[in-house]
């Protein structure tokens, strides 16, 4: 008989993982597997904005404070990708850079005034452990859409990752296209936010994929087997954190997408054809 | 019992101290760190020369409060915490780094509540008056949990007046000055302390010994627990920089089902996730739990309430938790 | 009966012009050519060549007019195929030559309809046309430079268009395969296709191709390659150093 609490984590961070995993490929075959990372410390001032503004510990509302930062920081990247001459590293270690030391110093201010402040800090490496019912419930939809989407729009992102200017002249939107995914990995890392934290977020995007990318050459099964790969990660992180005493599961599940990693480079050889 | 060991054992330090007071001793800045001093007398290096009132900076609102009390006119108090703020995971800010500069005194609690300033008060113990008053208590009344001692020393009212007596010792210490006031305030305030332990002690009582369990988000509250004969368990631990996992989780859904026991109680300073969560496992299992209510931990209350004082926080978190649990 | 000899011309321009980081990459180009035609596109390097097919389809900014089949590019994409340079491409995507083919089937498609038994039976068509059915599960960055090229005419037959743009097709390609190519592009042209392509072999114009454009940043020459693919004009597009790479393959 599994405990009440283990199933709702179990659940959520199971489909955190499904919903990650074939975005996080989709953004590691569009190089933007970074992206997930600045955005996460992106969202970090608006975090801070939410929590003065509706206070306390309403999560929805900093969640959407974290959505809008998050997306801030995409639009930011975008223009400087095109008005700029700056390249797309640097562009985004600008916007990292520049949103999460705005976040740091806001957390700072918080912390004096009056009020509660308690909870703020658990975004960094998420409290995975005291996820509810509606947190559940919250994440389903998301991976519901997340994939959905993913599926709908198949070709178009097989067309765009594969040839750009082809799939242009065929008459696809591909600036819009690639805005979409950036937002579906913007959407993702908010709402991993409270699960693992700001600062793992990237690797629940990045791990699962790259494991899935050592076993197939065909997109389809990529998608596939990444969602598969990242279900199994976090139902088995949050397993493995209930049963070792004050055990971090953002981390363990962290580490457990990582050993899958490892196990299947070491099945496979490592290299990334 | 215990109060009468503990009022002995501050009368000879007393007398300890004056005798060393005419002895004018040397120098030497009280260590921060816990090695345990406890029930030995305060060294001042050098008594306070200006004019008052006295600057005095104290890390948590309950140590400023208790300064408040005892110093009067002649000391000026701020406190680097306000409400709700966590001092175990509490950093300055170079605002508070200035007001430590300019203070002529600072008072912390020690015993590794401030977590993260330990390094800064060690350097500042250097070259400032800067003491921890709670490893100033005597060792026997130390609570311990696996090798380090529990630093939450004001949820026992009776050890939180021998607080006060230390501090009194340390002031008349640092300002000789002011002994005659110092002495006056601390004997009506300690007073009141002594009527707050027992109606406390009272209250605690009236709770029926089967429902007499309280659990909150963190362990804060073992003394109050030895104090006045209830059992505690908290979900994080000592100090809210340790993780509260899923097995402890599932651990506290299985206490608080077995045990039956109505309510547990959220802190003003602690996120409430974690409590959520046991809510619903234990809804989940057919034994709904209510939230007793909001306690006061690790910090005071807003500072224009009665819970931002001391006896106010006390007086609050007491009735909170009666209430729930009788 | 098809549609192109009609009154408009296949490929229209009317001073295009394109400024690519700082300088004039096209300067003015005007042209109008009447299909059905296999048209190379010659001029040394940097002389605008791909930059004039990404203008013609609408991927780069620019400032004139452009009318393939008569009408503004986006109003007729679905009847034009495209076959890009082969630097632009992600050659570690996973994706297989069956899916490469398949690509040119998405564009009729249209949003979120999967391709159906009909399009991965004219994918497997255009995949033996070009001789590659055996290397269908293939992945696509494991074969060689000539067998890629020809997924990318098969993807490009499978668009089934009336017009192609193609950009250095033959270039790092073996001749069996340039063979092969020529064979599938000149049957395109018989079916009453215009091919505008990007070619850099000169020796090899005149044997394959109907019509020709100089280029060196502005158009030079248009027209058939027995009175426009001339010595003199040659010249005109390359300056002295093309004399010697022609001897014998000069028209009279």
């Amino acid at each position: 008989m599994i405990p009440y609490n283990t199933m709702v984590v179990l659940g959520g961070v199971a489909l955190l993982g499904a919903a990650a995993g074939p975005i996080g490929a989709l953004a590691v075959l569009r190089r933007r597997a970074l992206v997930g990372d600045a955005l996460a410390h992106a969202s970090l001032p608006g975090l801070c904005v939410a929590f003065w503004l509706v206070g306390e510990r309403f999560l929805p509302a900093l969640l959407l404070g974290a959505l809008v930062s998050g997306l801030l920081g995409v639009g930011v990247l975008a223009w400087l990708a095109k008005a700029t001459r700056i390249k797309e590293d640097a562009a985004l270690g600008v916007v990292l850079s520049v949103f999460f030391g705005l976040g740091v110093v806001l957390v700072g201010i918080l912390q004096k005034r009056p009020g509660n402040k308690a909870g703020l800090d658990t975004f960094l490496f998420g409290k995975a452990a005291g996820l509810q019912w509606l947190d559940l419930l919250f994440l389903a939809g998301l991976a519901l859409v997340g994939l959905t989407l993913v599926v709908a729009l198949f070709k178009e992102f097989q067309t765009l990752g594969f040839d750009r200017d082809f799939a242009a002249a065929q008459g696809w939107p591909v600036a819009r296209l690639d805005l979409l995914l950036l937002a579906l990995i913007a959407v993702l890392v908010v709402v991993g936010l409270p699960a693992v934290g700001v600062v793992l977020v990237a690797a629940l995007l990045i791990t699962p994929a790259a494991t899935a990318r050592l076993w197939t050459q065909r997109l389809h099964r990529l998608l596939l087997l990444s969602a598969i790969v990242g279900a199994l990660t976090g139902a088995g992180g949050a397993w493995l954190s209930s049963m070792i005493p004050h055990a971090p599961t953002g981390a363990v599940i962290v580490l457990v997408g990582a050993a899958f990693f490892l196990l299947s480079a070491a099945l496979r050889g490592a290299s990334w054809r | 019992m215990r109060r009468q060991t503990a009022t002995i054992a501050g009368r000879i330090a007393w007398a300890l101290l004056a005798g060393l007071l005419l002895l004018s001793g040397c120098a030497e800045p009280v260590d921060p760190e816990p090695a345990l001093q406890g029930g030995q007398p305060w060294s001042v290096a050098q008594p306070f020369a200006g004019t008052p009132p006295i600057r005095v900076v104290c890390t948590t609102g309950m140590l400023a409060d208790l300064a408040r009390n005892l110093g009067g006119e002649r000391l000026q108090v701020t406190a680097l915490m306000g409400e709700g703020v966590d001092p175990h995971l509490y950093k300055v800010s170079p605002g508070d780094v200035a007001k430590l500069d300019a203070a002529d005194l600072v008072l912390f609690n020690g015993l590794h509540l401030e977590g993260k300033l330990g390094e800064l008060f060690k350097r500042l113990a250097r070259r400032k008056p800067a003491y921890a008053l709670a490893e100033s208590l005597p060792a026997e009344r130390l609570l311990g949990l696996e090798g380090a001692p529990d630093p939450h020393v004001w949820f026992d009212v009776s050890l939180w007046r021998d607080l006060a007596d230390r501090l009194c010792e340390l002031l008349v210490a640092f300002d000789p000055a002011g002994a005659a006031e110092y002495r006056q305030r601390h004997a009506a305030y300690a007073a009141r302390l002594d009527d707050l332990h027992a109606w406390v002690q009272q209250e605690i009582a009236s709770i029926p010994a089967p429902r007499r369990v309280l659990v909150t988000a963190h362990d804060a509250f073992r003394y109050f627990g030895r104090a006045y004969g209830i059992e505690v368990r908290g979900i994080q631990g000592i100090s809210t920089e340790s993780e509260a996992g899923l097995k402890e989780i599932n651990q506290l859904v299985d206490f608080l089902v077995e045990r039956q026991i109505k309510a547990v109680f959220v802190e003003s300073s602690v996120s409430t996730r974690n409590v959520q969560a046991i809510r619903e496992g234990c809804q989940a299992r057919g034994h709904p739990i209510v939230l007793g209510g909001e306690l006061f931990s690790d910090a005071l209350g807003p500072a224009d309430r009665p819970e931002g004082t001391y006896e106010g926080m006390v007086r609050h978190n007491v009735r909170t938790i009666v209430e729930a649990l009788r | 009966m098809n549609r192109q000899t009609q009154d408009y011309p296949a490929l229209f321009l009317r001073e295009l012009s394109v400024v690519y980081h700082g300088r004039l990459a096209l300067e003015q180009a005007t042209l109008a050519l009447d299909g059905p035609a296999l048209v190379a596109i010659v001029g040394p390097n940097g002389a605008g060549k791909s930059t004039l097919l990404k203008a013609a389809l609408g991927l780069i900014p620019y400032t004139g007019q452009v009318r393939v089949l008569g009408q503004p590019i986006d109003a007729v994409r679905s009847r034009i195929g495209y076959i890009p340079q082969r630097g632009s491409v992600d050659w570690d995507f996973p994706v297989s030559v069956l899916d490469v083919a398949l690509m040119g089937t998405y564009g009729r498609l249209g949003w979120f309809r999967r391709p159906g038994r009909s399009e991965y039976h004219l994918a497997r068509e255009c995949l033996r046309r070009v001789g590659l059915e055996e290397l269908e599960n293939r992945q696509i960055g494991q074969l060689s430079g000539g067998q890629q090229q020809r997924v990318f005419l098969a993807r490009a037959l499978a668009q089934q268009a009336d017009l192609y743009f193609i950009d250095e097709p033959m270039a790092g390609v073996d001749a069996a395969t340039e063979a092969t190519l020529f064979e599938v592009l000149q049957e395109l042209r018989d079916q009453g296709k215009t091919l505008f392509v990007v070619h850099h072999d000169l020796r090899s114009v005149p044997e394959h191709f109907d019509q020709v454009i100089l280029l060196n940043r502005r158009v030079l020459a248009v027209g058939p390659v027995a009175t426009t693919f001339t010595a003199d004009r040659l010249q005109e597009a390359y300056g002295g150093r093309v004399l010697a790479l022609h001897e014998g393959m000069l028209t009279p």
